[in-house]
């Protein structure tokens, strides 16, 4: 579960919030669209969601945990529960695909062998298996992007928060991973997608987060679509 | 090889640059225990060496004279008691006196009787001569030994000056050097930490290669040190109370390894010991500077 009050968030550097006076709630097991014009806020929210940064204002909670009261180790407890896939990938360059797709499972202490397994079975269904001694920096774009997705979806998190998730995919594939995240759902992750794949959106209707200048805009798909819309003109 | 859960250290001039710093420290170090050794050799020599001078107008002269070397060396201390000849007198005199003519003596002058006495520790002399010789005097080169104090005094103080300012420079040095290439690795510090790795977690690999690095630099700059300190050991040798059995001519590598090993062991204990620590040194220091950046670094994030 999801639970906004009022939050804001500023940057360190920045006179302005990013995010003002947002209130939403998703329930645990749910899926969210997230939908607004580039420079919206959308990749803040996920941040905040993500706890790369906490609320400068509001109250959030995030999985029954109170972020603005919570300590640093709980915080660090919390994100090893939720799965990301960062916009820009960010996946450890120094590092095989393997390595860097078990990282989540190894930091909750698996064994070799479980995380080995899942590892595999994960980057063989986004069929990167095959590159899974390779460096990141070696693959291409729509690679990276399924080794971060292959990291986010491993060990099953209780959140799923993706930045633009489909942008280097085929349709093909990108109507996949939206399968996978529909099963997740139905596991009870709670998944919030930001995208502007417009097509994806018309193929799967669902609740949204419609931000605009910051601030929530709607919860209408529509609306949503005619945000993308606006975007592009 | 363990499997990765946060990022190490790569970093080529760290080890490096703990090389040449402990390549520096070295021969500070062992500079400093040279300049030790002498200044301690200057006191010693200047401490442990008194002159007596009779005067040759003294009754019974020989016979006194004779009693007072007897009574020295039965003295504890006293390791040796040396008559001057007249001619070392006069040698000893002549730039008080003037060259002396061929005649062999001072017109109207006679030479006094001047004992050298060696001594270890500081017998007190003075006494032992008043009471068996009162006219003669007794010239502790007392003077001349604080002089030759002082002055090693402070050569050692500058020694130990620039040893302590390059020490300085090496700490500041491969702390700025850890902390740059620790600074290299932050993208991925951060990915790692937004994936819930813990801080310790984070910290203790870095400092680990960190320490690792700073290792292999501290042996690197030992090994390019050993050959400078086998040389100021040999020369340090023949000034060494101790220096066991003179080495034969090495005649194969084998031999000769044994000899520069055992010319090792001239040089004072201490020196060795703080050389042997050096490397270890360089590891705590890498490690601590490395913990700490990262520490303190990830304390900013939430
Ligand atoms: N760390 C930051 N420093 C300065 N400005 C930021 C920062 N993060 C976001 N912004 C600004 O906030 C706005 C929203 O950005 P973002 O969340 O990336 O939007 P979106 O992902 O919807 O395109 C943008 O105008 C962006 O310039
Ligand atoms: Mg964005």
């Amino acid at each position: 579960m999801i639970r906004l009050l009022n939050v804001s968030m500023m940057p360190p550097d920045v006179g302005q919030p990013v995010l003002r006076n947002l209130t939403l709630t998703v329930p645990q097991g749910e899926f969210r669209w997230l939908l607004g014009a580039s420079g919206a806020g959308k990749s803040s929210l996920l941040r905040l969601l993500t706890l790369e940064t906490r609320p400068s204002a509001g109250q959030m909670d995030l999985l029954g945990v109170s972020i603005s009261q919570a300590s640093r180790t709980t915080l660090r407890n919390l994100r090893r529960r939720i799965g990301f896939v960062p916009q820009d990938y960010r996946l450890i360059g120094e590092w095989t695909v393997f390595d860097n797709v078990a990282l989540p499972l190894r930091l909750r202490g698996a064994s070799e062998r479980d995380t080995r397994r899942e590892a595999f079975a994960v980057l063989e269904w986004l069929d990167v298996a095959h590159l899974a001694d390779k460096r990141p920096g070696t693959l291409s774009g729509g690679e990276q992007q399924r080794a971060a997705i292959a990291r986010a979806l491993i060990g099953r998190p209780e959140v799923l928060l993706a930045d633009e998730p489909t942008n280097a995919l085929e349709d093909a594939q990108a109507r996949r991973l939206l399968a996978t995240f529909q099963e997740l759902v139905e596991m009870g992750t709670t998944v919030i997608v930001a995208t502007h794949n417009e097509a994806l959106i018309r193929e799967t209707p669902a609740a949204s987060i419609i931000l605009q200048d910051g601030t929530l805009a709607g919860t209408d798909i529509q609306d949503g679509i005619a945000a993308l819309r606006s975007n592009k003109a | 090889m363990s499997a990765p859960v946060s990022p190490g250290l790569r970093s080529g001039s760290l080890p490096l640059l703990v090389a040449l710093m402990t390549l520096l420290g070295g021969l500070s170090l062992a500079g400093l225990t040279g300049v030790q050794t002498l200044a301690e050799g200057w006191a010693g020599a200047a401490r442990n060496a008194t002159t007596i001078e009779i005067p040759s107008d003294t009754p019974q002269l020989e016979d006194r004279t004779r009693t007072l070397i007897q009574t020295l060396h039965k003295t504890p201390d006293v390791t040796t008691v040396r008559e001057l000849s007249p001619q070392q007198v006069q040698t000893l005199l002549a730039p008080w006196l003037g060259q002396i003519s061929d005649s062999g003596h001072l017109p109207g002058l006679s030479l006094p009787v001047v004992l050298i006495i060696a001594h270890t520790g500081t017998p007190d002399l003075g006494k032992i001569v008043h009471e068996t010789l009162p006219e003669a005097v007794v010239e502790e080169d007392r003077r001349w030994g604080e002089r030759l104090n002082g002055l090693g005094i402070s050569l050692v103080a500058c020694a130990w000056l620039a040893v302590s300012l390059i020490a300085a420079i090496a700490i500041l040095s491969v702390g700025m050097t850890v902390r740059r290439s620790v600074m290299a690795q932050r993208k991925a510090v951060e990915i790692v930490h937004f994936l819930g790795a813990g801080d310790m977690m984070i910290s203790s690999r870095i400092a680990g290669r960190a320490a690792l690095l700073s290792l292999a630099g501290g042996l690197t700059g030992l090994f390019f040190l050993s050959p400078v300190i086998t040389m100021l050991a040999r020369k340090l040798a023949p000034f060494s109370r101790d220096a066991g059995p003179i080495a034969l001519p090495a005649t194969t590598w084998q031999s000769m390894l044994v000899s520069e090993w055992n010319t090792l062991h001239v040089l004072p204990h201490l020196l060795l010991e703080e050389l042997g620590a050096l490397p270890l040194i360089a590891a705590c220091l890498g490690w601590l500077t490395a913990q700490t950046v990262v520490l303190v670094w990830l304390r900013r994030l939430p």
